[in-house]
């Protein structure tokens, strides 16, 4: 597969030796970068790591010698190319920086920052009054860092330097206000000086430095490490497409498998050549995550757009999974096309996805036929099918009105009109409480499982997404470790939907630093960075445990609705079993040699000499007790009942034990002998 | 018994010579927001393909949460 590899290539080391210090850098580092490793101060006023160097102000002017010649330079963008010495406290050094010092002095004498290095290495203020003389405290001192950032951080170019000489200064084109300016603050948080200010009217924080400042380190980190990273700016979620692929997560053929050999048909290499724009696009302005993207110039080859050229939203990865690897489509433009229509008609692409996959499983089991479908060949990567099958949706036409009405409803039509056999359809049918499940394979892990078929809006990922943690960290070896994080993790991500706040900066992009904390998962750099952004907005003071507690909250009342509508107890809280193992004897022996192992390992069943389908089922049993102990669990741990019920207590604690809310779980609690 | 190390609390072959990279590799563990430790001490990024690891080391891939 065409995977993103996590290790760095190898560039040639080069020795520099930094007052008196020795430290070897990358070919290509700045002197200013070789001096912070080597634990060498030289002073700064218009470098920051994560905008390109500019030597704008020359304080970082540094003598050197390289092959015994000695001659001065700006650190900050003198690339280190061969060895060599460096003396940033030599008497030369030292001259040289206090003339810049007080050259700098006479033009802006009360800037803090200005006055603070003059003092620091001895500089005075030189006889002369200098023309351009600015009294201002907060005076823009040219280091030219907004408009690097603007440019490089925020990929916008809203300012820039305009004049020449005396007349040279900073502005929005033309002196007006450019509605390009999303008033994100980053040119205000990164000025040196206090010369940009940003007021937010519209929101009025009680503390907009606060929100700022952490606004302002979600910027630097993906500006320095998206594109190590998840290169969110560069692709948005499409990045997942061959990583879910070699985890065998990928769902392929309505999730009877995790990967395929056309996964790099479809990979992120493939949508990076194809998203056109490469431009900041965010789901609203100002965002620096900007994982938005679009095809521009697409030619659908069918339907009412058919020839004609059209803009598509997309794709994401559920998307990618959804109409393309689920549906056995590796077809790139298919995918788009989907895409772009289902956008055009308003039609989920997930629901879309997992629910042709559905009815193509059907058809190539027989349960359907030509004739049933009106002619529609519903083969697995049959992207004309998928696509007509679509145009039918819109339409309210032919077999389009049948897969249109989900699949909870295609399982009672295929069983009653088609003679399907019900189990089978209830085991591939990939739905919980009316809803499609999301594009990921959570067959090998018990607490995904649990993640998707107890998320209370039906099998949607955003309130866990556990996989990693329990399939592959085994972080989450017991059931009350399961429980927990089908605790924490719901609750967390519940808030985001409390703020209106997306929940891609949390965990899609991760701080330098999270290596050393206890639990890295939770991302707790980023939990502050929320944690402050809620004080800053509001005033308020909060903790994660707060957080937890407001979301708790809301979550009972959603169960509370729920069961109101039908649909809150244990047996909504059961997905199919596709979703816990292999239904079919094609997909057991397609991994014989991991369920074999577990069968032997885990369940204590010798699989020598026994029939695949005697091994199913000794693995479906095993499987299904699991779940069904994971349930009770998790259950415990959030204060429900055996069926899932708050309980009164669990109501009470949480301050929502009103009137009409006992009313409604009291006759469920009352079955149990629980109330 | 050949040497081994254990990956994420699975037994993994241990050989002369073999890093932290060489078990990424090796595992397909292409995810790219891992932490990684051996026996308990972190290793940075940077230091993956420098970094032996010893016959019978407890290595931890911890990857971070995904999905959309």
């Amino acid at each position: 597969m065409s995977g993103t590899t996590t290790t760095p290539e190898k560039v040639p080391m080069v020795e520099v030796e930094i007052d008196g210090r020795k430290v070897e850098v990358p070919e290509g580092t700045t002197l200013l970068a070789a001096a912070r490793k080597a634990d060498v101060r030289i002073p700064t006023l218009c470098s920051h790591p994560a905008v390109e160097p500019y030597g704008a102000c020359r304080v970082c002017i540094t003598e050197i010698e390289v092959r015994g010649r000695k001659r001065l330079v700006t650190a900050c963008n003198y690339p280190v190319r061969e060895p060599l010495r460096a003396f940033p406290e030599s008497d030369e050094t030292r001259r040289q920086r206090r003339g810049v010092l007080s050259l700098m002095l006479a033009r802006w004498p009360n800037v803090p920052a200005v006055r603070l290095l003059a003092e620091k290495h001895g500089a005075r203020p030189p006889s002369y009054t200098h023309p351009l003389r600015n009294e201002a405290p907060d005076a823009c001192i040219l280091c030219g860092l907004c408009v690097r950032a603007c440019s490089e951080m925020v990929w916008e170019n809203v300012i820039a330097f305009a004049g020449r000489g005396a007349g040279r200064r900073v502005m929005m084109p033309f002196g007006k206000t450019s509605e390009r300016c999303t008033g994100c603050g980053t040119c205000a948080a990164i000025c040196p000086t206090g010369a940009i200010q940003v007021h937010d009217e519209q929101n009025r924080p009680v503390d907009p430095a606060r929100i700022r400042k952490y606004g302002f380190r979600l910027t630097q980190e993906m500006t320095l490490l998206d594109d190590q990273q998840c290169q969110m700016r560069r692709v948005g979620t499409a990045h997942l497409v061959e990583i879910m692929d070699a985890y065998d997560l990928l769902p392929t053929h309505n999730y009877k498998f995790g990967k395929h050999p056309d996964t790099p048909k479809i990979a992120s290499p493939v949508w990076k050549s194809i998203v056109r724009q490469n431009v900041p696009d965010g789901c609203w302005a100002g965002c620096q995550m900007s994982c938005s993207k679009a095809v521009e110039g697409f030619v659908p080859r069918t339907g009412p757009y058919q020839g004609q050229k059209v803009l598509v939203d997309g794709p994401e990865y559920e998307t990618v999974a959804g109409c393309g690897s689920n549906i056995g489509v590796f077809d790139p433009h298919d995918i788009l096309e989907i895409n772009f229509y289902c956008d055009t008609y308003g039609i989920d692409t997930i629901s879309f996805g997992t629910a042709t996959a559905f009815a193509m499983e059907c058809f190539e089991a027989g349960i359907l036929d030509p004739q049933k479908t009106g002619g529609l060949e519903l083969r697995f990567g049959n992207g004309t099918a998928a696509l007509e099958l679509l145009h039918q949706m819109s339409r309210g036409e032919g077999f389009g009105v049948i897969v249109g009405q989900g699949i909870a409803e295609m399982k009672r039509i295929f069983a009653e009109k088609f003679g399907g056999d019900p189990q089978f359809l209830q085991d591939i049918g990939m739905e919980v409480k009316g809803l499609e499940y999301s594009e990921y394979v959570c067959k090998e892990s018990l607490a995904q499982q649990g993640g998707y078929a107890m998320a209370l809006k039906g099998p949607q990922h955003d309130e866990a997404w556990l996989i990693f943690m329990d399939m592959v960290n085994k972080q989450l070896p017991t059931f009350e470790k399961k429980a927990e994080a089908l605790h924490y993790f719901p609750m967390w991500r519940t808030w985001f939907g409390l703020m209106g706040l997306c929940k891609l900066p949390w965990n899609d992009i991760e701080p330098e630093d999270n290596a050393k904390y206890p639990e890295p998962n939770k991302v707790p750099g980023h939990v502050e960075g929320y944690i402050n952004f809620w004080a800053g907005m509001t005033g308020q003071e909060v903790t994660i445990d707060d957080i937890i507690r407001m979301s708790e909250r809301v979550y009972n009342f959603q169960r509370v609705f729920n069961l109101r509508m039908g649909k809150g107890t244990r047996e909504w809280d059961r997905g199919p079993y596709r979703a816990m193992g292999p239904v079919t004897v094609e997909e057991y022996e397609s991994r014989a040699e991991r369920y074999d192992k577990q069968l032997r390992e885990l369940v204590g069943y010798d699989p020598t000499g026994k029939t695949t389908r005697e091994k199913l089922a000794a693995l479906r049993k095993y499987r299904e007790e699991q779940y069904e102990r994971l349930l009770d669990a998790v259950y415990e741990r959030r204060g429900w009942t055996r069926n899932g019920i708050p309980k009164i207590e669990t109501l009470r604690r949480l301050g929502i034990d009103y009137p009409w809310v006992i009313e409604v779980v009291k006759p469920w609690l009352e079955k149990e002998g629980a109330a | 018994m050949s040497p081994s190390i254990t990956v994420n609390g699975d037994p993994h072959p241990w050989r002369e010579g073999l890093t932290v990279a060489d078990v990424l590799r090796e595992r397909n563990f292409v995810f790219p927001l891992l932490v990684v430790s051996v026996d308990g001490v972190h290793v940075p990024r940077d230091g993956y393909a420098a970094t032996l690891v010893p016959p019978g080391s407890v290595v931890v891939v911890t990857h971070l949460v995904s999905g959309g």
